[in-house]
């Protein structure tokens, strides 16, 4: 009982904050709505037992992602931005797109309606740093390669073009 | 609760995302959907880990990888973004139609 009513309200808070971030017209509430959504996604986590991804989730996603969104929003913004509509002219066929595609992943969500839970969930945040550092230690040093290349990218585009001084050009 | 339930909360996010990413007129409100989608991913990794393969935490794992994936993504794409918007002075995705033809 307890996991139908965190499972369905962390569901709610997801599903209709996602929703506020799509259909809103001011891009700062939709960038508060992110951080929303992104943590009724860390509670789903929660009810799914997966400790580390939660706490993970809040702090990369909520604490990180979304504060960031919203400094975007800011330095971008503009005053005409709430007066113009924020979405395109073909919202028609993008429903229609959205439409068929939901029909097709929820028919294949139907094969695992009987799918249940065998036992309690087990504290994964040991496993994980053994996976981390045995079988899966490659894709985890490569992930720091990606992360420094992705930090060097960020300083590279964001940089002011400033003349080098004394030089000829 | 069954997996059931799970993957069509994952499925529900992601299309929803797909919508915003199709509709959206401005950069970081088609970054946004983007993570959307990201996150209706993880959870359906972290579901089929719990329900499919509960002795191993590979699924939770991949959903790690995800995570640092999209953060990369989303700096690098800001940084992108933040540049379009100091050389070009646009912000809206049909105004960047400079390979248009």
């Amino acid at each position: 009982m307890m996991e139908q009513i965190a499972f369905y309200s962390m569901a709610g808070l997801a599903v209709v904050s996602a929703l506020a971030v799509v259909t809103l017209r001011n891009t700062v509430h939709c960038a508060l709505f992110l951080g929303l959504s992104l943590a009724g996604v860390a509670g789903i986590f929660g009810v799914l037992g997966a400790d580390f991804l939660f706490a993970s989730q809040i702090l990369i996603y909520v604490g990180g992602i979304a504060v960031l969104m919203i400094f975007a929003v800011m330095l971008m913004g503009r005053a005409s931005d709430l007066t113009l509509r924020q979405v395109n002219q073909e919202w028609l066929a993008a429903l229609l797109v959205c439409a068929i595609t939901a029909a097709g992943l929820l028919r294949g969500a139907k094969a695992y309606l009987g799918s249940v839970a065998a036992g309690a969930p087990a504290p994964s945040t040991k496993p994980l740093g053994r996976l981390m550092l045995g079988d899966y230690v490659l894709p985890f040093e490569l992930i720091s390669l990606v992360l420094t290349a992705a930090l060097l990218g960020a300083i590279f585009f964001t940089r002011k073009e400033t003349l080098p001084s004394g030089g000829g050009k | 609760m069954t997996l059931a339930h799970y993957i069509a909360l994952g499925a529900v996010l992601f299309v929803i995302g797909i919508f915003g990413a199709l509709t959206r007129r401005s950069v970081i409100g088609i970054l946004m959907s983007i993570e959307l989608m990201f996150n209706a991913a993880n959870i359906n990794l972290a579901a089929f880990n719990r329900y499919l393969h509960p002795e191993g935490v590979a699924g939770q794992a991949f959903a790690l990888f995800i995570m640092t994936v999209a953060a990369a993504e989303v700096v690098v794409g800001l940084a992108l973004v933040l540049a379009i918007y100091r050389n070009w002075d646009k912000t809206y995705m049909e105004n960047i139609n400079l390979l248009k033809g």
